[in-house]
């Protein structure tokens, strides 16, 4: 079996996407759906049911009173902020323990590296017309979900690939390919077409390295952006370090300027503060 | 003597006058890591600065000065002088500003970061001593209060002393 093989193998064994999101997306879209149809669906998943407790309960509310019902909890949080927990609870658990060691990333950094990134894909989309929020945080949270498979694998390649990167001046991506027949982007892609997400997304995920990412569709550009960002300011970053190539050619199609992107990094910091539950939704669940 | 290591965030200053305590920052991409140092009173202080000027937001510049090069340089200085150390003997080092791979050069934030401190610098007649900057790398940095020490953390690549 060749290398590409052994990976895509494993593409096949990768666990199915929880359920339960795909259900309450759907019933979201009808603006008339009740906190307790929701709630019926929810409760299967004990995960995304904790997590919307321990949200609602949350300093962010500011609520005076303790809620315990996940119906109650569903009229709190509105649906929007439900979006975001359903697609940040179904995500973490790919997230969890000493994934993306392969790439030089401590526990916990791929995870906080995509919460940033989606957070900051939903922060763009003020700039980028023709993207919903919530795509633009699912794509964001899930665009490196190909690292978590394809950590062991570069693992036994770093040292040749950071070699070649630093020799060559090219992308960590390139190189990746170059050395395993497949990188990350690819790899995330044919994870989330076989997990059934919508094409923009798994576009999204798998372009999300092209250097002219910015002159594709909006939802790419969105995530290549997005991950651009937060891979200066230096959230969740391992040896790949800045060596990821993205033409800004594209920004002039949006409009955007330098100082428009550095007042998004800024708002990210906010952003990223107030989203401390989203993060510890992860951390706690690894204690 | 326990080692005390204080963590140093994006858009952070800390400063001490404590030997035994290490200044630590992590994950230093297009920002830039300042680290001053004086070996007399031994008074040690990081900045981690995110944005190069604080006019394109004076009000998030006066909540967090140190997110921008412009307001925080001089917050870490004058932090220093309030600890006792003297603008003379300041050993200062400077790390960071990388680039992702772009060749249109629209995205500089780095090489912004690093120019507007150059300049701040010359005006204020300050000397790097050492610096490990720009390039596509990602960097960590640590100083040891006691010593001087200045330790240099890349990505995949190892640990060196600056």
């Amino acid at each position: 079996m060749s290398r590409v093989d052994e990976i895509l193998a494993l593409v096949r064994h990768v666990p199915p996407f929880p359920k339960v999101a795909e259900r309450v997306m759907f019933l979201i879209r009808d603006p008339d759906v009740t906190a307790h149809d929701l709630a019926e669906v929810i409760q299967y998943d004990q995960a995304i049911t904790a997590n919307v407790l321990k949200i609602c309960n949350a300093a962010y509310f500011g609520l005076h009173r303790k809620i315990s019902s996940l119906d109650e909890g569903l009229v709190v949080i509105g649906h929007d902020i439900l979006k975001d927990i359903i697609i940040a609870s179904s995500s973490a658990r790919f997230y969890q323990g000493a994934v993306g060691g392969g790439y030089g990333l401590e526990p916990g950094e791929m995870w906080r590296h995509s919460v940033a990134s989606g957070i900051m894909a939903k922060i763009l989309v003020r700039h980028i017309a023709g993207v919903d929020q919530g795509s633009a945080f699912t794509a964001g949270l899930l665009h490196d979900i190909g690292k978590r498979f394809l950590s062991g694998f570069v693992a036994d390649e770093l040292t040749q690939i950071v070699d070649k990167v630093e020799k060559e001046n090219c992308s960590f991506v390139e190189a990746e390919k170059e050395f395993l027949g497949i990188d990350h982007a690819m790899l995330g892609g044919m994870i989330l077409d076989k997990w059934e997400f919508d094409q923009p997304l798994v576009e999204a995920v798998r372009g999300h390295h092209s250097p002219d990412a910015l002159e594709k569709e909006a939802l790419t550009a969105i995530v290549a952006l997005s991950n651009s960002l937060v891979i200066s300011i230096g959230i969740g970053v391992g040896a790949d370090g800045l060596a990821s190539e993205l033409s800004g050619r594209g920004l002039k199609r949006f409009a955007i300027t330098l100082e428009m992107l550095q007042l998004c990094m800024a708002d990210l910091l906010v952003e990223l503060d107030r989203a401390q539950e989203l993060l510890n939704i992860c951390m706690k669940e690894q204690g | 003597m326990v080692n005390m290591k204080v963590i140093v965030g994006i858009s952070d200053m800390k400063t001490s006058s404590n030997v035994s305590d290490t200044l630590i920052t992590y994950s230093l991409g297009s920002c830039i890591g300042v680290v001053i140092w004086d070996p007399v009173v031994k008074v040690g202080g990081m900045l981690h600065y995110m944005l190069p000027e604080s006019r394109i937001d004076r009000e998030r510049a006066r909540k967090n000065p140190y997110m921008f090069a412009d307001t925080g340089v001089p917050a870490l200085f004058q932090e220093s002088y309030r600890l006792g150390a003297a603008k003379s003997r300041l050993i200062v080092k400077v790390v960071g500003g990388s680039q992702i791979l772009d060749p249109t050069g629209l995205f500089s934030i780095g090489k912004r970061n690093y120019a507007v401190l150059q300049k701040l610098f010359a005006k204020n007649k300050i000397i790097i001593s050492r610096e490990n900057v720009g390039g596509s790398v990602n960097r960590t940095v640590s100083l040891d209060v006691g010593t001087g020490r200045v330790l240099l953390k890349i990505s995949g690549r190892g640990e060196i002393e600056l």
